[in-house]
């Protein structure tokens, strides 16, 4: 503690600036941690209190899928036994149109019975804020609001609002204030209660529900009552208790979540080597000090642990400000996750409150000092090591030794070779990775020994752009190339993962586009929602004679979509006229063959599946699979595997008429409708607005638009990678000034010695410029080499184990072109203020300095 | 004298009581029977902040107690007029309840579980609209007692083991002069929850009729006068309308 005050708090005093700049890598790295897992933990626990509001008391809930079930499901839950209240529910979002309220959720429950499993709290008791129950009931325009809800809007008892129904908009008439908490803060208190024989019109779902919410008889356990329920019901129907949609939901999010987790480790491991770089330099400056030290009797401990507790120190202030920061930053990425979600997977998300476990905050702040510490060690380790003596010879130090050279080239050698075996290996996934792993170790073992070559190599074009400045930057960084070695190792790891991601990103849309050329051909799609993820609306099958009728148009195509469980998994069923759509689509067929795909599923004798489903489930063509519908289970053959992106855990192409029989359920999603020839797109799209959309709630929406949002969606989901990417290129750059800042504190003599002997201020600028530009060209050299060999592996990852999906090899030219002068004008105006440090500094201390 | 033998008379007075409080029960159903009934309702909801609202119903009732089919339908106001709903009782279990809301043009099973709630924001619940079995309840004379001058029996009614009541145990108290109940209380966990007071007591074509009925909820401090008016018996009915299909049909 006392070598704490008397040392390192004068030196840190002394060099506020490069530790405040050595701390800003661990700010980055922990905010963007917390900043990622608070967003999302916010978004999945705004989810579950939703889900756990609206439960009340019930103890299970019966769903089968995202299909629902007839009615008679009803009764048939009644008779067991074990239930005590049986309670039918259709949940749904609609928009209401008020302005800045979002969406609001729809709960609609039948009032007669849903109080023995809700608590309905009202304003003032039931008969004077539920005006009358019966004439809620009488009435299918009734309405319940929470108070917030209310509030915010300024609606009381008979107040009036309005949304789309499936029969055109509609207006509703507030019956009922719900008292705030309770279920009223479910979706952030937009919640609204409505009739379930109401919804059912209002919703299009037929004589539908959605789910039954289950309360139990006393004295009959969760797995009692679970167990009878499935043997009375049989295997299509899903009991669970109502934390399993929050289980569901969170295998929606954990695509995303792992993605961000990697990349704000990755922001974070960055980091790592700008501490490493501090340390390092600031043991280098301190070995007269530490020389000292020992030589006062300090033990070899002692100046370890100074070191260690320092970089302690720093971690932990690094990490305080790190939480601070993410947790300014948790509310709008926790917004743009939602959107996200809601926009890929259709679930409506309202994520007011933000939630963050403190045990997290904890955690970040122990993996920030750890990474400071981790980073440390070296340095600490070496510092311990210093002999008296060898502390006077300054400079020595800088310098790689041959044989630490060689040493670190051989373990790259075999790290190399290692990696090369674990590829060969690869079908064991856990050897892929390891390859990963040993490539990553063999690019940081390389790093300093390439830089130093190629700070060798670019001594001469330097030299020829300008003589004095050029010679003296390259011979700056060829002298002391532990200086540089692990900014440029930081800026080769952020620069790989940008080309890595860049590639991911145009292999994705490319593909994306490649598929939706292929497949999203209609002229028009005839949609519930805008969105198209949306399902919380239906057409009826009817519907499609009334397209059918409307001049100009050639083919209708139903589309019914809905999720259901398949290997534990949630899987997206597409059921349609199979035979119809395959006559007008161009599918890439990865295994079958284009006859008996287009025999066989038609007839409902096969499923065909997208590859991706096939890949994550380890599905192959004529195996079984087993699809639970309310009917009993499907069991049908895998006919085909095409290439499909339109659910990101896979989907199951179905026949229309088959998911009818089975799914009791003939309601429609999505019209994909095709033009004759001849007729104008823009003239059909109208003729349908204005024949079908005064009556009905839909959205026409014409190719272009489709592919559009498929597009914006795609982006928006590796826009927030570029987030990481942009932070970890952030956390280089920082490096590179502060990599400058210690060079020009540790060539103070130096530069103070050549304006001495005539040296212009220009020229010193100029040196400090040029190595930041050389620091940059080098980091860019080495990161698009490492970047093409990291793209490699996220591609295989993708397609094996995350996405399921292949993803053609890309190296991203276009984005290198774009980092080459981004990095270079970063790295030159990151050596503005080192640069003016050196020129303004006092000649007569320069050349006192030591 | 031991003890036992102390006790034989108390037994055997236990005993007659019990059976003669059935047997006043069944009296007062058995002179309440017809083949049908049919009358006009008015319905007073007063809240516990004495704020009033009313609607008009019209029943029909085929058959008498334990296998009677009733129908309920409401008549005013305007946003409720066409409500209906339907009652069928069997003599072993409880009742089956439709309810038909012709706006949405849907009916809808009010399940078992669900009849301790109240019917369409009344004081009575769901239950209260049954007729009850006397082989599905324990009776026992407690005492005699006058309700509003009019000397009565004092009965407890206890549901017996699997029928399902919201109610542990209610209290009745029949007219001796012509065996019409005159009051109910029903208890919850041994508090009174809602008590049915029963008054305008008229003799109708031979039967002894309250036509007017008070029913108090003690728990939400409100109450709902039932007024019966145009009641007449054994009118000519038709099986077929007491089904879910005529309360569909007649809007």
């Amino acid at each position: 503690m006392i070598l704490l005050r008397l040392i390192s708090w004068p030196y840190v005093r002394k060099h506020l600036l490069r530790s405040v700049l050595t701390t800003a890598g661990i700010v980055l790295g922990v905010a963007l941690l917390v900043g990622m897992q608070g967003a999302n933990r916010s978004v999945l626990a705004a989810f579950n209190q939703t889900v756990d509001r609206i439960a009340g008391k019930a103890q299970l809930q019966v769903t089968a899928g995202e299909s629902g079930f007839a009615e008679d499901v009803l009764e048939r839950v009644q008779a067991v036994p074990q239930v005590r209240a049986a309670a039918p529910v259709i949940e749904a979002s609609v928009e209401t149109g008020l302005k800045g309220q979002g969406k609001l959720l729809i709960l609609a429950v039948d009032m007669t019975g849903d109080r023995s499993l809700r608590d309905y709290d009202f304003e003032n008791g039931d008969e004077d804020v539920i005006d009358d129950p019966l004439v809620f009931l009488a009435q299918p325009d009734s309405l319940i609001v929470t108070r917030e809800f209310a509030g915010r809007n300024g609606l009381g008892a008979g107040s009036r609002v309005a949304f789309d129904t499936m029969e055109g908009p509609r207006q509703f008439t507030v019956r009922g204030v719900l008292k705030a908490g309770g279920m009223a803060a479910a979706f952030g208190g937009n919640l609204g209660i409505m009739d379930i024989y109401a919804a059912q019109k209002v919703f299009g779902r037929g004589r539908h529900f959605d789910r039954i919410d289950i309360g139990l008889a006393e004295g009959v356990s969760l797995e009692q009552g679970q167990a009878a329920l499935e043997k009375a019901l049989g295997p299509g129907f899903n009991v669970e208790p109502p934390s399993g949609r929050g289980r569901q939901f969170e295998s929606l999010l954990g695509i995303y979540t792992t993605a961000m987790s990697i990349s704000s480790l990755f922001a974070l491991f960055v980091g790592v080597f700008i501490i490493y770089n501090s340390f390092a330099i600031a043991v280098t400056q301190r070995r007269a000090e530490i020389g000292i030290l020992r030589a006062l009797g300090a033990t070899r401990g002692q100046i370890r642990t100074l070191f260690l507790g320092e970089s302690a120190i720093a971690g932990l202030i690094g990490s305080a400000a790190g939480v601070a920061l993410g947790l300014a930053f948790t509310r709008s990425l926790a917004g743009f996750t939602g959107q996200l979600m809601e926009a890929i997977f259709g679930v409506p998300q309202n994520t007011r409150e933000i939630l963050v476990d403190p045990r997290f905050l904890l955690v970040a702040l122990v993996l920030g000092v750890a990474t400071s510490m981790i980073a440390a060690f070296v340095p600490a380790r070496n510092a311990a090591r210093v002999e008296p003596v060898q502390a006077l010879q300054k400079g020595k130090y800088q310098v790689l030794l041959a044989g630490e050279n060689r040493t670190r080239r051989r373990a790259a050698l075999l790290a190399l070779a290692l990696s090369l075996g674990c590829l060969a290996l690869s079908r064991y996934r856990p050897l892929f990775y390891l390859g990963y792993l040993l490539t990553v170790t063999a690019a940081l073992l390389l790093a300093p020994f390439l830089s130093l070559e190629l700070a060798r190599l670019l001594r001469g074009p330097l030299k020829w752009l300008r003589p004095i400045e050029g010679s003296l930057a390259a011979d700056s960084l060829i002298q002391a190339p532990r200086r540089t070695s692990a900014t440029v190792s930081a800026l080769m790891l952020s620069l790989a993962l940008a080309i890595a991601h860049g590639g991911v990103s145009l292999a994705s849309v490319q593909s994306i586009q490649e598929w939706m050329a292929g497949t999203l051909n209609p002229d028009l799609f005839v949609s519930t929602s805008e969105t198209l993820a949306a399902r919380d609306f239906r057409f009826p099958a009817a519907m499609e004679g009334e397209l059918e009728a409307v001049p100009g148009v050639a083919d209708v195509q139903p589309v019914r979509t809905a999720r259901v469980h398949l290997g534990g998994k949630p899987v997206m069923i597409v059921a349609t006229e199979l035979g119809r759509v395959y006559r007008h689509i161009h599918r890439t067929i990865i295994a079958g063959d284009a006859q008996t795909m287009d025999t066989l599923a038609p007839e409902g004798k096969g499923v065909v599946i997208g590859e991706n489903l096939s890949v994550l489930q380890k599905l192959h063509l004529g195996e079984i699979i087993e699809l639970p519908t309310p009917s009993g289970p499907l069991r049908l053959p895998i006919v085909g595997i095409i290439r499909d992106y339109s659910n990101q855990l896979g989907a199951v192409f179905l026949e229309r008429s088959v998911y009818v029989r089975y799914f009791q359920d003939d309601t429609v999603d999505l019209f994909r409708v095709y033009v004759k020839r001849g007729a104008a797109g823009e003239e059909v799209r109208r003729q349908i607005v204005e024949r079908l959309g005064g009556h009905r709630r839909l959205f026409v929406l014409s190719n272009r638009e489709v592919r559009d949002y498929v597009t914006g969606v795609a982006n928006q989901w590796l826009g927030l990678t570029y987030i990481q990417v942009l932070v970890a290129l952030m956390v280089a750059i920082l490096g590179i000034v502060n990599t400058l800042t210690v060079s020009i504190s540790d060539r103070r003599r130096e530069l103070g010695v050549l304006r001495a002997v005539g040296g212009l201020r220009a020229q010193i600028r100029g040196t400090v410029w040029m190595e930041a530009v050389a620091i940059g060209a080098i980091g860019l050299a080495l990161g698009t080499a490492t970047g093409a060999v990291f793209l490699y592996y996220e591609v295989q990852a993708i397609g094996k184990d995350i996405a399921g999906t292949p993803l053609a090899y890309q190296f991203p030219f276009g984005i290198v072109a774009l980092l080459v002068p981004v990095i270079l004008i970063a790295a030159l105006i990151s050596a503005v203020l080192p640069a003016e440090t050196a020129v303004r500094s006092s000649l007569v201390e320069a050349l006192e300095y030591e | 004298m031991n003890k036992a033998a102390a006790l034989v008379p108390l037994v055997l007075l236990t005993a007659a009581w019990a059976q003669d409080a059935r047997a006043i029960v069944e009296e007062s159903q058995r002179r309440g029977r017809a083949s049908s009934q049919r009358y006009e309702g008015v319905l007073e909801v007063i809240g516990a902040h004495a704020k009033v609202s009313k609607k008009s119903w019209q029943s029909f009732r085929l058959g008498s107690f334990g296998e009677s089919k009733a129908i309920i339908r409401f008549t005013a106001p305007a946003d409720v007029k066409g409500v209906a709903l339907l009652v069928i009782n069997h003599p072993d279990r409880s009742s089956d309840q439709w309810m038909w809301t012709p706006a949405i043009g849907r009916d809808r099973r009010i399940a078992l579980q669900d009849r301790s709630t109240r019917f369409f924001a009344t004081d009575f619940s769901f239950e209260d609209l049954e007729e009850r079995d006397v082989n599905q309840f324990d009776y026992r004379l407690t005492g005699e007692e006058a309700i509003d001058g009019a000397p009565c029996w004092r009965i407890e009614a206890r549901p017996r083991q699997g029928k399902v009541s919201q109610y542990t145990l209610s209290r009745v108290w029949i007219r001796k002069a012509d065996y019409v109940a005159a009051l109910y209380e029903n208890l919850v966990k041994d508090k009174v929850a809602r008590r049915l007071h029963e008054t305008d007591i008229r003799n109708v074509q031979g039967i002894w009729t309250a036509e007017t009925l008070e029913m108090t909820d003690l728990r939400r401090n409100s109450r709902t006068i039932l007024r019966i008016e145009k009641l007449a018996y054994n009118v000519p009915m038709k099986n077929d309308d007491f089904t879910v299909q005529a309360l569909r049909r007649e809007q």
